[in-house]
């Protein structure tokens, strides 16, 4: 398969940098095609400016601006997103890759005001991330990432796509050998997907 | 009461916008103090940069480039947020500010020892939001209303203990009127004056 793989996070020498390495790999060792799209390392800009606010709701054009974007999430089969979960949400960056790059007519279509989902070319839709905090903290607010990725992105995607969501809950306490489970869980799962 | 509004949205003809002067406009005219950070106005860059990552814990350096907006963040005794809502959430520039305004030891302290996260902005008393939604509000709580709950629960435990929270919200803003706009103008109005007595 084709995979997209969406990856947020600053800090080459982070934890997050590891399992995207691992999350790549594991899909290279499994024969899938990856196009590893490091959202910090490209310079993604996740504001979405005036212009595309105004052009957003016409199909034929709003995808303009971030059109090689566009193409490549059309010509995946399989979206993965890595990503550390900050203030129980996205990092901006990754944020705003939503906000921008799925628009009107690319993630989702209106039918006489109906939202239509536009993905089904998507066979698995998973995510690889950490939480600071622990789970019942994430889950006394709802697990707003969990929700959004299990939910909402989900809903985009095939109706039997595979979907994963591996995350790693209170970061802020866990010890290396954690970590190195953590990791083999990731490279195990997604060589499997 | 000293009112710290931030506002998120590019078009200055949007609805949004309507919200933000009509918000002003009312706290002003009930004698409240208000600063208004209007993020797209201001350029804010919502990246976390891996300098900033490094620095995250450190106290006084995490602050570096986020100063001002701290200084509101002390300032005021009522945090009110007017923005969209997209895709669930704030938009990319408001999530962006909560990344690198909100860093610990000015804003709070890490948990440790079992301890739970230590608050530090005491002097928000009140903590709420105004957005404007294109999801019907039976979906918006299916998916768990998660912009509303990063900030007035996630933010909430921050604040002062007792914060008092305001949350409204315009759901199907594709399908909303002149009507339903200048009604949501008014309860908005009314909303506020309830929440800062």
């Amino acid at each position: 398969m084709r995979v997209l793989v969406l990856y947020a996070h600053p800090d080459p020498e982070s934890f997050g940098a590891a399992l995207h390495r691992a999350t790549v790999s594991a899909l290279q060792g499994a024969g899938h095609a990856v196009d590893d799209c490091d959202l910090y390392a490209e310079e993604f800009d996740p504001v979405l400016p005036l212009a595309e606010r105004r052009g957003y709701h016409d199909p034929a054009s709003n995808r303009a601006p971030v059109a090689r974007h566009v193409d490549r999430l059309m010509a995946a089969e399989a979206l993965v997103l890595v990503y550390p979960v900050w203030n129980f949400g996205f990092p901006a960056i990754l944020k705003g890759y939503l906000d921008r790059v799925f628009l009107p007519g690319v993630s989702f279509r209106l039918d006489e005001g109906r939202v239509r989902p536009n993905l089904r070319h998507l066979k698995a839709l998973a995510a690889v991330t950490t939480y600071g905090g622990p789970r019942w903290r994430a889950a006394l607010l709802g697990d707003p990432p969990r929700r959004l990725v299990g939910r909402v992105l989900r809903g985009l995607v095939h109706p039997r796509a595979a979907y994963r969501y591996l995350a790693l809950y209170d970061m802020n306490r866990r010890s290396a050998a954690d970590r190195a489970t953590f990791l083999a869980r990731v490279e195990h799962t997604l060589g499997a997907l | 009461m000293r009112v710290l509004l931030v506002y998120a949205h590019p078009c200055e003809e949007s609805f949004a916008a309507a919200v933000r002067d009509r918000a002003l406009a009312s706290l002003s005219a009930a004698g409240h103090e208000v600063r208004l950070r209007d993020l797209y106005a201001e350029d804010f860059d919502p990246v976390l940069s891996a300098q900033d990552r490094r620095l995250y814990h450190t106290p006084d350096e995490n602050e570096r480039g986020v100063a001002d907006h701290l200084a509101d963040l002390r300032w005021c005794e009522a945090l009110l947020f007017v923005y969209p809502t997209w895709w669930y959430g704030h938009p990319a520039i408001l999530k962006g500010w909560l990344d690198r305004v909100w860093v610990p030891h000015a804003t709070f302290r890490m948990p440790k020892d079992g301890k739970p996260i230590g608050r530090v902005l005491t002097n928000i008393r009140r903590i709420g939001a105004i957005s404007l939604l294109g999801s019907p509000r039976w979906w918006w709580w299916l998916v768990g209303a998660p912009g509303r709950r990063i900030l007035l629960t996630g933010l909430r435990v921050l604040c002062a203990p007792g914060c008092r929270t305001l949350w409204l919200a315009h759901h199907e803003m594709d399908a909303s009127t002149p009507a339903t706009r200048a009604r949501f103008l008014d309860q908005a109005s009314n909303r506020l004056a309830r929440w800062l007595r």
